[in-house]
């Protein structure tokens, strides 16, 4: 979500008091910028540090469930706003067609189809569009996930309403303090990065749900090998019978 | 045991967290051609231009990201600057790919929606998509200024006569992504400062 409390500073001055230089000192501009560059990679570093100390093992409960949820024959059902709503169909796209050495699962981006979202914008409401289309085609054993960085998006809210409703897992990616998201009773699994910066939250978002897909397809690969190994003394023993 | 509960999974998701250290440190050691890339679109702004962004796959999503990013600034009085990408027209895209092929979906654009005065930025996580590549290069000829962004080694668009390219080091396409998303947000950030010096936009200061 992209709101004014996202970033309270106003111009370029109050959020980079270094820059005292005369205009065209285009050096010292550059110099300055350069250092801007700097102090933000080291926020995003700082960051991804916090969220592995704080989040690591919770990343690991959320991967196995997502991975009995498409053993059981689930699927994704990502959606969010703005940038968010890109980082949704990522997601989705990641999960549906990861690459030639990984295994494909179904997932669909709920902010790709314009058509249906235009619709529910246009005869209900904004706040409908994600709750709607998962009150359509949701289904137990799908995995919903919403990813917001306030927290407060209202059809985020009413989508995760829905999506527990039905009995679908439930994983909402948040920032600043989680937010709404983080009072919600119908979110299963929560995530939240702690950052003043919109921007720096949506890198490390991004990060949790590339974690996610990786340890999800780890998980499926685990149990898949577990098995195998399980019926293996079975087939053995046939052959010898045959 | 399960996977979950055995002590190799946290093991994992720490490797998985440190894979993203270097390349980040990386960025903090090349943050002068972040600036100059800023300022080199902070100009072309100025002089009316607009940024016009593609790839494929999950760039495909970083495009509509970076395009909304400047159309509809997230900082409370920042000024919106005009940006489309060139992959949320499925029809457009789909259209050209199935009549001339997939290489030419972003050159086919940019030949008919760019000006001279733009910015193209083609993003590709391995630096060797044919597509980007070619609107990179349909956006030079067209006097475009052209940024690339590319990982691994750079590939193909790293070796391109493009103005500037900026190069995720990492090998995991996931982590390259997440460069990638750095660098463009910062891009955003920073370009406004520009603004804030118009001496330093003036058409005598080289790109």
């Amino acid at each position: 979500m992209r709101s004014s409390h996202d970033d309270p500073a106003g111009d370029a001055t109050a959020l980079y008091p270094f820059l005292t230089t005369s205009e065209g000192d285009v050096e010292a501009v550059l110099r300055d910028v350069q250092q801007s560059t700097r102090d933000k990679a080291r926020e995003i570093l700082e960051l991804r540090s916090h969220v592995r100390h704080h989040e690591g093992e919770k990343l690991v409960d959320c991967a196995t469930a997502m991975a009995e949820g498409f053993r059981a024959g689930g699927r994704l059902l990502a959606f969010g706003n703005g940038g968010s709503s890109t980082d949704a169909q990522d997601m989705a796209s990641l999960f549906l067609h990861p690459g030639p050495d990984e295994r494909p699962l179904p997932a669909i981006g709920l902010t790709s189809d314009i058509a249906v979202v235009t619709a529910l914008c246009n005869d209900v409401g904004f706040d409908v569009i994600f709750a709607r289309q998962i009150g359509a085609f949701g289904r137990r054993h799908d995995i919903a996930v919403g990813m917001s960085t306030s927290g407060n998006s209202p059809n985020l809210l009413r989508g995760f309403d829905e999506a527990h409703r039905r009995g679908l897992l439930t994983i909402g990616i948040a920032g600043y303090e989680g937010g709404r998201m983080a009072e919600s009773d119908s979110v299963d699994h929560l995530f939240v990065v702690p950052s003043p910066s919109v921007h720096r939250i949506q890198e490390a978002q991004t990060t949790l749900y590339h974690a996610l897909w990786e340890l999800t397809l780890r998980c499926l690969a685990d149990e898949q090998q577990t098995a195998e190994t399980v019926q293996e003394p079975a087939r053995a023993s046939e052959e010898i019978g045959t | 045991m399960a996977w979950s509960s055995g002590i190799g999974a946290l093991e994992s998701v720490d490797r998985l967290f440190e894979r993203r250290v270097e390349p980040i440190n990386h960025v903090l050691a090349n943050a002068e051609s972040v600036a100059r890339t800023c300022h080199a679109m902070a100009r072309r702004f100025h002089h009316g231009g607009k940024l016009v962004v593609f790839g494929n796959g999950g760039p495909s999503t970083d495009a509509q990201h970076v395009a909304v990013e400047f159309v509809h600034p997230v900082i409370v009085g920042k000024r919106a600057l005009p940006a489309i990408s060139l992959t949320s027209d499925v029809a457009t895209v789909t259209g050209v790919a199935n009549g001339e092929g997939l290489d030419e979906v972003f050159a086919h654009q940019v030949r008919h929606l760019a000006d001279p005065n733009d910015i193209a930025l083609g993003i590709s996580t391995d630096g060797n998509c044919t597509n980007v590549l070619r609107g990179l290069r349909e956006s030079r000829n067209r006097g475009l200024l052209t940024i690339g962004m590319a990982g691994g080694d750079g590939g193909t668009i790293g070796r391109a006569d493009i103005d500037h390219v900026l190069t995720a080091r990492a090998d995991d396409p996931r982590v390259i992504k997440e460069v990638h998303v750095t660098m463009y947000h910062i891009l955003w950030e920073l370009v406004h400062v520009f603004f804030e010096h118009p001496g330093a936009l003036t058409p005598e200061v080289p790109a």
